[in-house]
């Protein structure tokens, strides 16, 4: 990682029940800055791959808003795979820091995960 | 009888004999030049060569720093990431990320970035196949109190994973291509980002992403990809590759099979570019 003193800056995320791993993205090019993985997490997936998966998926969708032309902004995007849960949340309004945190489908409870991605996100100032 | 090419040969030889040495590239040696310097916790500048001139310094075995002649420097960029709002310009010394812990601040998050962003930058452009070292100088290192320490495996997989995007990037655009503003006669709707609406007003005759990047003092990696992306948006061409690009995403988007023509800024300016605010919506005509 590349802000390796930020990793504590993640330590809220780890408390969402059934948490895997967080990490926060350099949206314009894809880097990861900061992470935080949970102990037992050797099975799962790799962050490289995560963090990679994550601002393509944000890239494919600003592309999308982009062409919809609505004048409305991403806030989030949730992906459920059948074993655990992909969140991926921008910093701030202009998306260039993202935070993607991956949970335990089983042992998360979405709203509350949402919520607490959501306060995370706000809690930073400008 | 071998059916091996002897140059297969001489590379599986050279391999053998030299670890992390390539027969016709140098990158492999730079980046086992670069894990003894790490290795060994050395302090001081390894200059380099090639496309571009440059440097990657060290301090107790992490780099520090680098600089390249083809990537802005670390003022420059700070005055461009202020222009454009994302890092205050009084930003301060480098801090640990302590204070960022303590108050969560994006303004902080940016300037540990804008520290950080350069010396990726400039390695990734030092560590091309073309780039040869030179003799390591202990006594130079850079003022305390600029940089952010990285490892040099960070570092390494960081670029390794960004000549990969490149690599892939590169049948469409490069950070060498020239772009030029898309005119269509019939222009759909498009929202882009404060950061692409500054790229689309820079862009002029002769832009690249590199220096669209130099200008405005922004990486030239992160540049390559937003180009990229108004490639992919229709609103910049690369002149060559204009039908190409452009007919696919018109097909696919108003599913009309309808073809939008790419034309050259130069022979008709879109006049909005200029006076339009952000986000961009322009009705259909």
């Amino acid at each position: 990682m590349i802000l390796p003193a930020a990793d504590e800056l993640l330590a809220p995320v780890m408390a969402i029940d059934g948490f895997r791993l967080a990490c926060l993205i350099d949206g314009s090019t894809g880097m990861v800055l900061a992470t935080r993985e949970f102990r037992e997490n050797r099975d799962g997936p790799a962050l490289p791959t995560a963090a990679a998966g994550a601002a393509d998926v944000i890239n494919a969708l600003t592309l999308l808003n982009g062409r919809l032309a609505t004048g409305e902004n991403l806030e989030d995007v949730m992906v459920t795979f059948s074993d655990s849960f992909f969140m991926v949340r921008p910093v701030g309004l202009d998306q260039q820091i993202l935070l993607l945190v991956i949970a335990d489908r089983q042992r998360t409870n979405l709203a509350m995960a949402h919520r607490s991605i959501r306060d995370f996100c706000a809690s930073f100032t400008s | 009888m071998s059916q091996a090419s002897k140059r297969t040969r001489v590379q599986r030889l050279a391999d053998s004999v030299l670890p992390g040495r390539a027969v016709g590239g140098y990158a492999n040696l730079i980046e086992a030049r670069l894990r003894k310097l790490a290795a060994t916790a050395s302090t001081g500048m390894l200059p380099l060569s090639g496309h571009g001139d440059g440097a990657i310094f060290f301090r107790g075995g992490q780099v520090v720093y680098a600089e390249s002649t083809r990537t802005p420097t670390p003022a420059r960029r700070s005055v461009g990431l202020a222009a454009l709002g994302l890092v205050a310009t009084d930003a301060g010394p480098a801090s640990n990320g302590a204070e960022l812990v303590a108050v969560p601040s994006l303004d902080r998050l940016f300037g540990m970035l804008a520290r950080t962003e350069p010396t990726i930058d400039a390695v990734t452009e030092l560590l091309s196949s073309e780039s040869r070292y030179a003799k390591f100088r202990p006594s130079d290192y850079p003022a305390a109190g600029q940089m952010s320490p990285l490892s040099i495996e960070t570092v390494l997989a960081e670029v390794e994973r960004r000549h990969q995007v490149l690599r892939q990037l590169a049948p469409v655009v490069t950070a060498d291509s020239p772009v030029v503003r898309f005119a269509p006669r019939d222009p759909p709707s498009f929202q882009v980002s404060a950061s692409q609406w500054t790229l689309l007003v820079r862009t002029g005759d002769g832009s690249t992403p590199r220096t669209l990047a130099m200008e405005l003092g922004r990486s030239v990696f992160g540049t390559t990809i937003e180009v990229y992306r108004l490639l992919a948006l229709g609103m910049l061409v690369v002149p060559g590759h204009a039908q190409a690009i452009t007919s696919g995403q018109a097909r696919a988007t108003t599913g009309r099979g309808h073809v939008v023509h790419a034309r050259p800024i130069r022979r008709r300016r879109r006049p909005c570019l200029e006076t339009r605010p952000w986000p961009i919506r322009s009705a259909r005509s």
